[in-house]
């Protein structure tokens, strides 16, 4: 009874105070308020963003706060309309579900006249962001060339392999046998570095008069093995690898002879599973482990020498160009504008559109 | 559904017959009781000063459209928390329905279309999809039910179960036709329109159409409960099966079709989820049960089982999107949202169990 009564007086009260609201002003209008949308908290490589972006954020005296969807494309939208009717006038995005155009264009449609930045998930693949970024001019994209990084990968694994062809080749057969690590089913970074890290490897040994990369399980048809979670996430790998382990080992000389990881916190769970195998440390045999990012964790794994190599995704980079940009549009600029005015060379304007932005990788090995 | 006045009344006429330490008494449970309310109380004024924008018609239209989204799931769970059980198959089921939902009612010219001859997208073909994915809910539910029922198995386990397979299916369907796990996107404008439209605008704000679906449904489930024999086999069921069984309730069939609406809803709450998404990914519905589970507890749908209310579970649903919505206006990092959800929830079930121990 009394519960119900609270819980009736309590509506009162608010739809009492939402009358009593409305005739109230916005806050200052021209302080600008930006809040920034991630796809998901635990996600190692945006973390580094965040901290490099918060402080250049601060340093640009923009007012900003961080929004996590929890890997939840409908929260998020949730979210931005939410920060909007709060008074929110620059929104930074980190799309969850990316490869899809129509989402961002829901987004923008949302905003009405307040700027997008999207950053890092790319909004569409195979060009087909480019409609949605020249359609609407308050919008832009910062982030990579998504195949590039997986060009740089492949690149790097060929050139490594074809260095130390007989160490790697643990059973002396001739092939390496790999097993690849996929982030997510469906991201189109995870597909084009699934592809390419493979596929310009084989283009090098070929072209080295070796034999083509082999994937270790000839009953897996689809050649990789993808975290179900969708997470990138260093467990899942770390799992796949201590099953693979069971079946595919030194003693049935079989042994799995490289892998290759859309990323480095999924590399850390390969190499760790190895190392709990006695290799990749101690003067042991090191099986190569390439990931994508340069996170803390795995340059210093790097220098200890228990991984090979990772492809840099520049997190200063990163942070430096949306916070420029943000700063450019907050003092009026438009985004093809802010994106064009950025003088830097980690950062180039994509040839398919001009309100789109690339921030350069580049290889680290030891 | 007494009139409110009367009963304020009624209350104040029997305190006035209380002796002193009755009073005291009747101060200390009623805050207790509803510390919740009064807390959420705090938390709005608190949020409205901070931020006026909070207490705007345009906030208000949003609270309400996230509000219409949220509750149909919690709708669909409270009949399974009523049986003392859960359901951990909801969030995935609905992703399942989006996804189906998503392909068959795909622009007609869009380039990555899954299956190419489908009929142009009109009303009659809306709904029929509708009715379709509605369908492929309640066959999940139906299956979770059946085997609740008929081996005797904790709903937990069943629905972890589903929640799995679902999840493999959705994997398996993202993959068909060359697709390669990639989102559904391309939504064509009349389902859109169906479920997005505008229905009218507070302040600057549009209000989709599925706010008033949304109240439908919540007639529709309220009609079930309170006036269905079936509404109220379900609260014997729940408070005690045995002595339900023993007055010739069909327990079996009570729990199966309990499952079975809750699989409806889920098929219905995934319909919307698309548009609302403007695509569907793989992972669409993940973790969604949580809310909706969350919302009914909140509302007082207890796991006690045999008790809970349709208005409860709008409560439920208004409280958590009131927390969401505030927190996220005075710009909390969302990783506070967590903790002070968690708190929430851990302070309603707390308070809730506290009446029965009391009564007892």
């Amino acid at each position: 009874m009394q519960k119900k009564l609270m819980a009736l007086l309590l509506c009162l009260a608010m739809t009492a105070a939402l009358f009593v609201g409305c005739g109230k002003t916005d806050d200052k209008k021209d302080e600008v308020k930006a809040t920034v949308f991630w796809y998901e908290e635990s996600d190692v490589y945006l973390s580094s963003v965040r901290t490099a972006l918060n402080k250049e954020l601060e340093a640009a005296g923009i007012k900003y706060d961080n929004q996590f969807a929890g890997n939840d494309q409908a929260k998020q939208i949730d979210q931005i309309k939410t920060a909007i009717a709060g008074g929110t006038n620059l929104l930074i995005v980190n799309i969850v579900t990316s490869g899809a155009p129509d989402t961002a264009q829901d987004i923008i449609d949302a905003a009405g006249d307040i700027p997008v930045i999207f950053f890092n998930r790319a909004i569409g693949t195979d060009g087909s962001d480019v409609k949605v970024l020249k359609d609407n001019e308050t919008a832009c994209f910062i982030g990579t060339d998504a195949p590039e990084a997986g060009h740089m990968q492949g690149k790097m694994i060929g050139d490594y392999i074809v260095a130390n062809f007989a160490t790697v080749d643990k059973n002396g057969d001739g092939v390496i046998s790999y097993a690849m690590m996929k982030g997510q089913e469906g991201n189109v970074e995870a597909e084009y570095r699934t592809q390419y890290g493979v596929e310009d490897a084989n283009a090098i040994l070929k072209a080295a008069g070796k034999a083509e990369l082999k994937y270790f399980d000839a009953n897996n048809k689809d050649c990789y093995q993808v975290d179900q979670d969708g997470a990138w996430s260093a467990k899942a790998a770390k799992e796949y690898m201590e099953t693979n382990f069971v079946t595919y080992n030194e003693a049935s000389n079989n042994m799995i002879e490289l892998v290759i990881c859309n990323n480095d916190g999924m590399a850390e769970g390969v190499v760790a599973a190895l190392q709990d195998k006695g290799y990749n440390k101690d003067g042991g045999h090191v099986v190569p482990v390439f990931g994508v990012d340069a996170t803390e964790n795995a340059v210093a794994l790097i220098n200890e020498g228990a991984m090979i190599g990772t492809v840099k995704q520049d997190a200063e980079g990163m942070a430096a160009a949306i916070a420029n940009t943000a700063k450019a549009i907050a003092g009026g600029s438009t985004p093809v504008a802010a994106l064009a005015g950025l003088k830097d060379d980690r950062f180039s304007v994509a040839k398919d559109c001009d309100s789109k932005l690339f921030v350069a990788y580049a290889p680290y090995t030891k | 559904m007494t009139n409110p006045l009367k009963k304020i009344k009624q209350v104040s006429a029997d305190y006035k017959l209380l002796d002193a330490r009755d009073k005291k008494r009747f101060w200390t449970d009623g805050i207790l009781n509803n510390a919740l309310y009064i807390l959420m109380a705090i938390f709005v004024i608190y949020t409205a000063s901070v931020r006026p924008n909070f207490l705007t018609l345009g906030s208000f239209a949003n609270l309400i459209t996230q509000v219409a989204a949220y509750l149909p799931m919690a709708l669909g769970i409270a009949g399974c928390i009523v049986l003392t059980g859960t359901d951990l198959s909801a969030g995935r089921i609905s992703g399942l329905t989006a996804a189906f939902a998503a392909v068959m009612l795909q622009k007609t010219d869009f380039a990555n279309k899954m299956f190419q001859s489908l009929p142009k997208v009109t009303l009659g073909w809306i709904l029929l999809v509708m009715l379709g994915v509605v369908l492929v809910g309640a066959i999940i539910g139906l299956v979770n039910g059946y085997f609740v029922a008929k081996f005797s198995l904790h709903p937990f386990i069943v629905t972890l179960s589903t929640q799995l397979i679902t999840y493999g299916i959705i994997l398996w369907f993202f993959g068909l036709n060359g697709n390669n796990g990639q989102p559904f996107s391309g939504l064509s404008k009349e389902y859109k329109e169906f479920v997005g439209g505008e229905l009218f605008r507070l302040g600057n704000v549009a209000v989709p159409k599925y706010v008033l679906y949304a109240v439908l449904l919540v007639a529709l489930m309220w009609f079930i409960w309170n006036k269905t024999s079936f509404g109220k086999n379900m609260f014997a069921v729940g408070s005690n099966a045995e002595a339900a069984k023993v007055s010739g309730v069909n327990v079996f069939w009570t729990t199966v079709l309990v499952h079975t609406l809750a699989g409806a809803m889920y098929g219905y709450a995934g319909f919307v989820e698309g548009v609302r998404s403007g695509s569907v990914a793989a992972t669409t519905g993940l973790n969604a049960e949580c809310d909706a589970i969350a919302a009914c507890v909140i509302g007082g749908v207890s796991f006690v089982g045999g008790t809970g209310s349709i208005s409860g579970i709008i409560l439920g649903v208004f409280i958590l999107r009131i927390i969401f919505v505030a927190l996220t206006m005075l710009g909390v990092d969302s990783s506070s949202l967590y903790i002070i959800k968690g708190a929430i929830i851990l302070c309603a079930c707390a308070l809730d169990m506290r009446k029965y121990l009391v009564k007892k």
